[in-house]
């Protein structure tokens, strides 16, 4: 459904049209078996806790969502109209799948999940994002974290 | 996502990224990105369905194992199986208002509010089977979002609490929780229908959708330009303003 020829005309030229960054370096982390590795989300859903300021556009901020913060407490501030919000409504994990990541902990799958996990909000030029982006991934460090999963919406 | 893959993976954090739109990807050549055909807002595919979401999860993080080198992009083989109509599907409550005046602001906020109680049964329901409600950007009780939105239709925008954003995106908040609003009273009873066909029940038949609309068009005649864009931008998906021919 996510193939260009599926999205409204203009949503597909907005798509086909938009300035990505390029970069110079291709940086490749290697790391230990995923059954040994431990799993952070960072999402561009503009997630944010219940009572927290939600994104609005244009900003290159995040924020932090601990793994033991519940879904009741998780709301979606994303700046776009122009994607389906039916699924998360009716399941978190479809953006947000730390239920998943455990139940694959529980299997072997991965090792471990993250203490904390992060939030940007996507509508927005990534370049803008570098220098928290780079915060985030001190942060992740600190968590002992070696693998995170993007989810974009 | 991609770009802050690129970035963490520069930090020495190893990354994968779900791509929803592959071009993005191909363009930014994140480390490591898993191109699924799903649709956007989507990145696991199907909601509700554990296996599912793992087997693209499992498939994302693979790549961290079994890629060769940088710029590895994958595609995921599978559609998201609930992602088509469901024949003959109608929703378990319908709710007609009438061919009200909606530039009478007592007349459109009694009206919505009648909408809204006629739905709340549904929307009680899918509260308590999924223990979760989205609703909450504004701040606001449901009725009250009604309220908003006919003030704004009236010419009067809401005070906004954060003073550095404009007060027209406290609107917005109101808009986004009455249509979720709508949208989690219609995910209540029976089978999932389509997100297709669920923008399509709430873009022709509520009264709250004919409101947001008209707001729409106010908005864009506006003299402000953040009130125009977010008019352009931020109430009516894209998708509908195509299909319902709007300006």
């Amino acid at each position: 459904m996510a193939r260009m020829t599926d999205l409204p005309q203009a949503t597909q030229t907005n798509m086909a049209n938009l300035e990505c960054p390029r970069f110079e370096t291709t940086p490749f982390v290697s790391g230990p078996p995923l059954a040994e590795r431990r799993v952070a989300v960072v999402t561009s859903a503009g997630l944010v806790r219940r009572g927290e300021r939600p994104f609005v556009s244009g900003d290159v901020d995040y924020r932090v969502l601990p793994a033991d913060t519940s879904a009741t407490q998780i709301l979606m501030s994303h700046a776009s109209v122009n994607f389906d919000r039916t699924a998360f409504q009716r399941d978190i994990n479809v953006v947000f799948p730390l239920d998943r990541l455990r139940a694959m902990v529980a299997t072997g799958t991965i090792g471990s999940l993250a203490a904390t996990h992060y939030s940007f909000m996507g509508a927005t030029d990534p370049r803008g994002m570098e220098a928290n982006a780079r915060a985030v991934a001190g942060r992740l460090k600190s968590d002992r974290v070696d693998a995170v999963l993007l989810t974009p919406v | 996502v991609s770009a802050l893959a690129h970035y963490l993976e520069e930090e020495g954090v190893p990354a994968v990224a779900i791509s929803l739109i592959r071009l993005h990807s191909e363009k930014i050549g994140p480390p490591r990105a898993l191109w699924v055909p799903f649709e956007l807002g989507r990145p696991l595919g199907a909601p509700k369905d554990e296996q599912f979401q793992i087997r693209v999860i499992t498939r994302a993080l693979r790549l961290l194992d079994c890629a060769p080198g940088p710029a590895v992009l994958e595609d995921f083989p599978d559609d998201d199986p609930t992602a088509v109509d469901l024949p003959d599907w109608q929703p378990a409550f319908d709710f007609t208002a009438g061919s009200i005046d909606i530039g009478k602001r007592e007349v459109l906020e009694h009206a919505l509010r009648q909408e809204l109680l006629a739905f709340a049964p549904f929307h009680e329901r899918f509260v308590a089977a999924s223990r979760r409600t989205t609703i909450g950007l504004s701040g606001l009780s449901i009725d009250d979002c009604a309220g908003v939105l006919a003030d704004c239709l009236a010419g009067s925008f809401p005070a906004n609490p954060d003073p550095s954003a404009n007060p027209v995106q406290a609107l917005r908040w109101a808009v986004d929780d009455l249509k979720a609003y709508y949208l989690e009273a219609m995910s209540a009873d029976g089978p999932m229908p389509s997100s297709r066909q669920m923008q399509s029940w709430f873009w022709d038949r509520t009264l709250a959708a004919r409101a947001i609309i008209a707001l729409r068009r106010q908005l864009l005649a506006s003299d402000d330009k953040r009130s125009q864009a977010i008019g352009r931008m931020n109430l009516v998906p894209g998708a509908q303003v195509q299909r319902l021919g709007l300006q």
